[in-house]
């Protein structure tokens, strides 16, 4: 077995490791020279597509024809996208592995998973008349940038809204490079673009000169976490400064006239630049350690490392981790180093194991904790299980020691082997496993159709496997020649009852495949009817939609197929569906209540609701402006319902007409008296200044207050309102017009409908003592106590006492003179003494 | 006690802020904030609008008044997304702002609590869709105090009962959902009512879709999730149709009172300030500035004085308030006074500020007490209580009429004469079609003819309706369980309680000085068998163990009472696997036998005395039988007016 340090490469302090992964990768016949290969964020697929600046030999008709291809590392092919929608500007990945492709109009095509499905959307924003130049992409969106220099940015990939960034200068771009939104200041992306000889800084609202004179800047690179940015200059150097613009950190001169082809960033430590054949990797301090290749190279960067891909190898780039420079390095004395030896010693049955465990005995838990960090990191098999048993035997010395590390880490190992394997070509590196998570992973499996690997993976990692199951089923919904009742049988034996399987998505892809009698058959297994329901609709299964969404209790999905149904259907057969559905006609009359009073009055009309069509008129005739037109829909409103015999019906008949002759009766007093009289204290109800809208009663207030008593008095026969009602309007009328006078005139009258204490009540609530205090004899029902207290009220002590005195009321007398005073008092004191000589 | 207090207040306040907050925060820079008015309240009682500026928020508008401008480049709406007519409201704000202002707009839509189908379908319609970046605020629960939540839903009963309307079920329905599967399934769900029906059948709908969908955490804790609760004992759901007449009549607690008087919304209550005093910014009161002549007050249960007085009867409030009144004077007074040493002296310093909170809470209170006495003491006021006093003891309805012909005449408030009505029909299953008829027309005389449609619909509601009803054909002659009947009620669950103690409740009658609430009856008959039993037909021998009472056996109260009261009853058990339940009880450990919460959920709304009577069960159920209570009143609070005027 070869040293582990075989491959590693010393820059600055730091080592760097060169792992081989795969070899054979291309064809030979394949130019790679030619094409541009873009490689998905953590170690995933590599899209390649021919470079149309570079001229290539003319091969005969079929290898002619433009296409995407996707490999995976190993140099499968898994796709091959064939295209010819023009010119690509811009092909890059997302963090989930959706292929994203721009061409030179502005249009996006984003491929969702590795099968060549897509949906396509447009940036807008002018691209299609300016032309998309170039794109640079981030985890979950990207940037491009226009021929004007305009640049859009999309943020999302599930509902993609482009958007205009702030419009930087004009002047030719000589390169440029995008900060992602995770991990710019301002959280948005933001954009640094060199223009002549600087940089500009464009996010959504402004683009500012940065005054970095140093350029012109050949490339711009920004390291993967943004902490560092890198330019390389016209005169061949590179520069480094810290994101956040405020430490220049270091500079390299490569004394290399050609400008290199690409500059990556390795990791967050190195910038990797790459000529045709040849790569220089520069760390901190001007280190630099140089790669030489004999076939043409491209850099695939990845989060912690760099891919390297020639015709021959893929192999990955990146600083060996802490841990295994630990253990591996040459002359190493550390304690994991030590066990690591120990360990083989004891392999080889020597005494010396012991010795050493001995020596390192302090900080054994901690060689432990570094072989399995070490064991974790290392790509080869071998080294992989040297180090776990190193770990296991020096776990076996130790009294406590928690092994969840060491378990997860052999969990995570089989894992990573198996999946880096050729076959599969996923060569994800640890620290990538970590950030990418293994649902993910088991996600990335699915998509390239390893169904098998991915339910083991998934089963031993204790990851639900539904999504597997589904991605299957679609697939196979898909592809099968199998009979429709064979692949329904098939998939429902599989599959009915597992948690977490959406047989609406097996269904969409049966329908999508024009299978639509196995769609409808899938679709009665998904439980969920917010799901069932769009896809039904699409189907056009309306009614069923319809029924779903009702047993849902979702009133949005009713809304939904109601409103798709109104649209698609005549009024008469709309209302035949919901007929027979109680819960879709309320949502449709109160939904069209707000809305839609025509719809409302014909489905009134068509249900025979002649009640409510009369109340709709009615509420139309209280919100028409003028009163001519207010009487003619109280009109119509009453002729709807003439045909009604029930006594509701007849009741509102009798108010409809009523309401038209008050309108009538108070249009005729508008004429006759003009408006209202407006200054005086606000009415009852009304605006103060018109008849019109009032109700009886408040009419007949207000014409008594302006002194029409004639005109009240027909009102009140007119609508037989009954006396006692008429009593109260009155005084209530007159004590709040103050018209005192005529109130003393009604308190002669010998009788009244309401008796006389509200009037009383009433006056002394307006405040005049004097004309509450004649209505206080008349009250003869009640007693003297309570007569003795009204009296009191007005200030009437004498009264009081007389009252007392005339009931032979000794204690009430008593009462009252206690409250009374000065020359009141003499004369309670008169009335008690005559009391008390009876 | 327990591990995992479900249905926390706190904690649904803290993740609905949190929510929020992060959704003002993904747009950059400053934003206007468009409101629809039915959510202000919500927000402003979770986020002070102080903390919203902080976010970035420049200028507040409401929907309803249209009157959004161009001052800044990013327009943010937060509506409601079920009702069509918002969503419309808010394209053709979109629409208006984008042909008029000068500058390009960036329009964000949050909606309330869920993004809908319809809203996409009719924003795509109107062309805005493109324009607006949409995401959704899962606000469900609006917590009103730590054992209140609220789904806040204004239109819920007007929806529910004028219109057939079932969106407010749904709402509650993914609401109590959302709970459960963050706390575990109710054991079981029991209660009363059509609607109360259709939410049950809802949940368990839900839960088979929840097995059904959630692949991504089919793992431990949904799997554990979606088996019964071992801290939740039972959901109650009463639906507000089963009890109509509580709502119509006067709330005498004091919060209650406040509702009648000043109308609490979201907890919130604005108050003349020439009854209040504009200055001395209470520690409770909103942090916006406004020097409108209205100010804003907020009920806060974590004041201390204010939990005194919130729940008990208005008879008592006074002396209620003396009394703290007196405490205050002697511990600032006498304290500084005698505080000689430097020690003593920080102590009371230190305590100062609780005192100055406490007085000014203190001068709040005086004054609103003052204000709802002058209400009290009116003339008006007196004769509608006595007659809703007479209507609820028993007494033959028609005795009333006279009084409430009378009240007509003197043209008091249209709801209160509204509510005398309908109690009155709700309470006698209908009244005498004469009578009704009368009463109608002297309605639309004295207030007019647009009141026709108010009544209209107060029939539809079934609110007010003719006896046997002939009347509309709507409602076939009383069937059983058709109408809630309250003369056999009146006795077997003694919602009439004549020996009413105010100062010192023994009852829960006492919150409406004699009526018990029949909502909480039915309540008390599922969970405190021994007590009503015991209340109904006190045992000769006061030693016998309740027990013995045969009342109190199994759920017989429940079952004889539900005879009588409209609507569906239903009582579900929810069972899980059984591993699952162990996993749970092995989780818990112990705690399985401690306290667990009994949740209580209105459907169409409840009333602040409803609530104070449920915290009366249970402050006794803690004291009686150790075992640990907490109650929560969701749905819609107090809707009174609500869809009677719809012109």
């Amino acid at each position: 077995m070869s040293k582990p340090t075989a491959n590693w490469e010393k820059l600055g302090d730091k080592f760097y490791r060169k792992i081989q992964l795969y070899t054979a990768v291309f064809d030979q016949d394949l130019e790679l020279e030619n094409y541009n290969a873009v490689g998905a964020p953590y170690s995933g697929a590599v899209a390649i597509y021919r470079d149309e600046n570079k001229i290539t030999t003319y091969r005969g008709g079929q290898a002619n024809k433009a296409s995407i291809d996707i490999y995976s590392c190993a140099g499968k092919l898994i796709r091959r996208i064939n295209w010819d929608k023009g010119t690509i500007k811009g092909l890059g990945w997302s963090e989930d592995e959706k292929l994203l492709v721009i061409t030179a109009d502005g249009t996006v095509r984003c491929y969702y998973d590795l099968q060549g499905d897509f949906f396509p959307f447009t940036l807008g924003h002018g691209a299609d008349e300016h032309g998309v130049q170039s794109c640079k992409f981030y985890s979950s969106g990207f940037v491009a940038l226009l021929g004007n220099n305009n640049l859009i940015s999309v943020s999302s990939y599930t509902e993609p809204r482009p958007k205009l960034l702030a419009i930087p200068p004009a002047e030719p771009v000589i390169s440029w490079g995008i900060i992602p939104p995770t991990y710019s200041l301002s959280r948005s992306v933001e954009v640094i673009l060199a223009i002549g000889e600087t940089l500009y800084v464009v996010d959504a609202t402004e683009a500012e000169n940065r005054n970095f004179d140093a350029g012109p800047f050949r490339h711009i690179s920004v390291s993967p976490r943004g902490e560092f940015l890198a330019f390389y200059t016209d005169d061949g150097k590179v520069w480094v400064v810290s994101g956040d613009w405020s430490d220049k950190l270091s500079e390299y001169d490569s004394k290399v006239k050609t400008v290199p082809k690409d500059m990556q960033w390795c990791g967050s430590n190195a910038v990797a630049l790459a000529w045709e054949d040849e790569v220089h990797l520069i760390g901190p301090n001007g280190a630099v350690t140089k790669f030489y290749y004999d076939a043409w190279i491209h850099l695939l960067p990845d989060v912690d490392g760099l891919r390297l891909l020639t015709n021959d190898v893929c192999e990955y780039l990146h600083k060996v981790p802490d841990a295994s420079v630990e253990v591996f390095r040459i002359g190493s004395d550390s304690p994991a180093a030590n066990l690591l030896e120990a360990s083989s010693l004891l392999d080889q049955k020597s005494p010396k194991a012991d010795d050493l465990i001995q020596l390192i005995r302090p900080s054994l838990a901690e060689a432990v904790d570094t072989c399995i960090r070490a064991a974790a990191n290392e790509y080869n098999i071998h080294w992989q299980k040297q180090l776990l048993r190193a770990a296991s035997f020096g776990k076996s010395v130790l009294d406590l020691y928690s092994s969840d590390d060491f378990v997860d880490t052999c969990d995570t190992l089989r894992v990573l082997n198996a999946v880096r394997f050729y076959e599969v070509g996923l060569p994800v590196s640890y620290e990538q496993y970590r950030r990418l998570t293994p649902e993910k992973l088991v996600d990335r499996l699915t998509n390239r159709n390893e169904y098998l690997l991915a339910l083991r993976v998934a089963s031993y990692l204790h990851l639900p496997t539904s999504h597997i199951h589904g991605h299957w089923a679609q697939q196979k919904v898909r592809v099968s020649t199998d009979t429709e009742e064979e692949i329904c049988a098939l998939i429902v034996k599989k599959l009915h009852g597992k948690p977490g399987i959406s047989f609406e998505e097996i269904a969409h892809a049966a329908y999508d495949e024009g299978r639509v009698r196995l769609a409808t058959e899938l679709l009665n297994y998904e439980p969920r009817a917010g799901k069932q329901v769009p896809l039904l609709l699409n189907m056009k299964e309306d009614n069923i939609a319809l029924d779903k969404a009702i047993e849902s209790g979702d009133t949005d999905l009713v809304y939904h197929v109601l409103l798709h149904l109104r649209k698609k259907l005549p009024l008469a057969s709309f209302f035949r569906v919901i007929n027979s559905r109680p819960v879709a006609s309320a949502l449709v009359e109160s939904s069209a209540r707000d809305q839609d009073h025509e719809l409302l009055k014909d489905l009134y009309y068509q249900d025979d609701r002649r009640l409510d069509g009369s109340n709709l008129l009615l509420s139309q005739a209280l919100s028409s402006p003028s009163v001519t037109s207010a009487i003619d829909k109280l009109k119509s409103a009453s002729t709807y319902l003439k045909d009604s015999r029930d006594s509701a019906a007849t009741f509102q008949r009798h108010a409809l007409d009523d309401a038209q002759k008050l309108l009538r009766l108070q249009e005729q007093f508008e004429k006759d008296l003009g408006p209202r009289d407006g200054s005086s204290s606000p009415s009852p109800g009304g605006n103060g200044s018109s008849f019109v809208g009032l109700s009886a009663h408040q009419t007949i207030t207000a014409l008594l207050r302006l002194g029409h008593t004639k005109r009240a008095l027909k009102v009140q026969s007119e609508f037989k309102i009954p006396d006692k009602t008429y009593a109260w309007l009155r005084l209530r009328a007159f004590v709040a017009a103050r018209h005192w006078t005529e109130l003393e005139e009604l308190g002669k009258a010998k009788k009244s409908p309401i008796g006389w204490e509200p009037y009383f009540n009433e006056i002394l609530g307006a405040g005049n003592t004097r004309v509450a205090s004649m209505f206080v004899p008349k009250c003869t029902g009640l007693s003297a106590a309570e007569r003795v207290d009204m009296w009191m009220k007005c200030g009437l002590v004498v009264k009081a006492g007389e009252e007392a005195s005339k009931a032979k009321d000794r204690a009430l007398l008593e009462e009252v003179s206690a409250k009374a005073s000065g020359s009141a008092k003499v004369e309670i004191e008169r009335l008690l003494g005559m009391m008390g000589k009876r | 006690m327990a591990p995992i207090t479900p249905f926390s207040a706190s904690e649904i306040a803290e993740k609905a802020r949190r929510d929020l907050l992060l959704l003002l925060e993904g747009i950059r820079g400053k934003k206007n904030l468009v409101l629809e008015k039915a959510l202000a309240g919500s927000v402003n009682l979770l986020v002070k609008s102080s903390t919203l500026q902080e976010y970035g928020v420049d200028k507040f508008f409401f929907l309803e008044n249209d009157n959004v401008n161009s001052s800044q480049r990013n327009v943010v709406f937060l509506v409601r997304g079920e009702k069509a007519k918002t969503v419309m409201a808010v394209a053709d704000q979109i629409k208006r702002l984008r042909r008029d202002s000068q500058i390009e707009h960036e329009f964000s839509i949050f909606w309330v609590p869920r993004r809908t189908l319809v809203s996409d379908q009719l924003l795509e319609e109107a062309g805005v869709l493109g324009e607006a970046s949409v995401s959704e605020w899962p606000l469900f629960f609006v917590p009103l105090a730590d054992d209140v939540l609220s789904l806040e839903l204004d239109d819920a009963v007007t929806d529910l009962y004028l219109r057939q309307d079932p969106t407010s079920i749904y709402l509650a329905a993914r609401a109590l959902m959302q709970q459960q599967q963050k706390h575990g399934l109710f054991p079981r769900i029991i209660g009363k009512g059509d609607n109360g029906k259709r939410l049950t059948d809802l949940l368990t709908r839900m839960r088979t879709e929840v097995t059904a969908g959630d692949a991504s955490s089919s793992t431990s804790p949904s799997f554990l999730g979606l088996a019964p609760s071992s801290t939740a004992d039972s959901l109650i759901i009463i639906d507000r149709e089963v009890d109509f007449p509580t709502v119509l009549l006067t709330q005498l607690t004091y919060e209650g009172l406040l509702d009648e008087v000043f109308n609490i919304s979201a907890n919130q209550t604005e108050v003349d300030s020439s009854v209040v005093g504009g200055a001395a910014p209470q520690p409770g009161q909103s942090g916006s500035a406004s020097t409108s002549r209205e100010r804003k007050i907020l009920i806060d249960s974590k004041d201390p004085l204010y939990a005194t007085l919130g729940d008990s009867n208005f008879a008592i409030v006074g002396n209620l308030l003396n009394k703290a009144a007196r405490r205050l004077q002697s511990s600032t007074g006498r304290d500084q006074l005698a505080a000689k040493t430097t020690a003593e002296l920080r102590d009371f310093v230190a305590k100062l500020p609780g005192y100055q909170a406490e007085q000014a809470s203190l001068k709040l209170h005086t004054s609103l007490a003052e204000e709802i006495i002058k209400y009290t003491h009116t003339d008006i006021f007196r004769r509608s209580l006595e007659v809703q006093q007479n209507i609820m003891s028993g007494l033959d309805p028609t005795t009333q009429h006279d009084t409430i012909d009378e009240l007509i005449n003197r043209d008091v408030p249209l709801h209160s004469i509204l509510r005398l009505l309908c109690l009155e029909s709700t309470t006698n299953a209908g009244m005498r079609p004469k009578d009704l008829e009368s009463f109608k027309r002297t309605v639309i005389q004295a207030y007019g003819s647009q009141h026709i449609l108010t009544l209209s619909n107060l029939e539809k509601m079934n609110l007010l309706q003719p006896r046997g009803g002939s009347g509309l054909g709507a409602t076939p002659a009383a069937k059983p369980g058709s109408v809630t009947n309250y003369t056999p009620l009146r006795k077997s669950l003694k919602i009439w309680d004549d020996e009413v103690n105010e100062a010192e409740p023994n009852d829960i009658s006492y919150t409406f000085s004699g009526y018990a609430p029949l909502s909480v009856r039915i309540i008390q008959s599922i969970i405190q068998k021994h007590t009503l039993a015991n209340a109904i037909k006190p045992p000769s021998d006061p030693r016998a163990a309740a027990q013995a009472n045969p009342l109190a056996q199994g759920l017989r109260i429940f079952d004889d009472a539900s005879k009588y009261v409209r609507g569906a009853t239903f009582d579900e058990k929810q069972t899980g696997e059984e591993k699952a339940i162990k996993a749970r009880n092995m989780l818990n450990g112990s705690h399985n036998d401690g306290a667990k919460t009994i949740v209580v959920f209105f459907l169409g709304g409840v009333t602040r005395a409803e609530i104070a009577a449920l915290r009366f069960i249970g402050g006794k159920l803690k004291e009686v039988g150790g075992e640990g209570e907490r109650k929560q009143n969701c749905g819609v609070h107090h809707q009174h007016n609500q869809g009677w005027e719809l012109g």
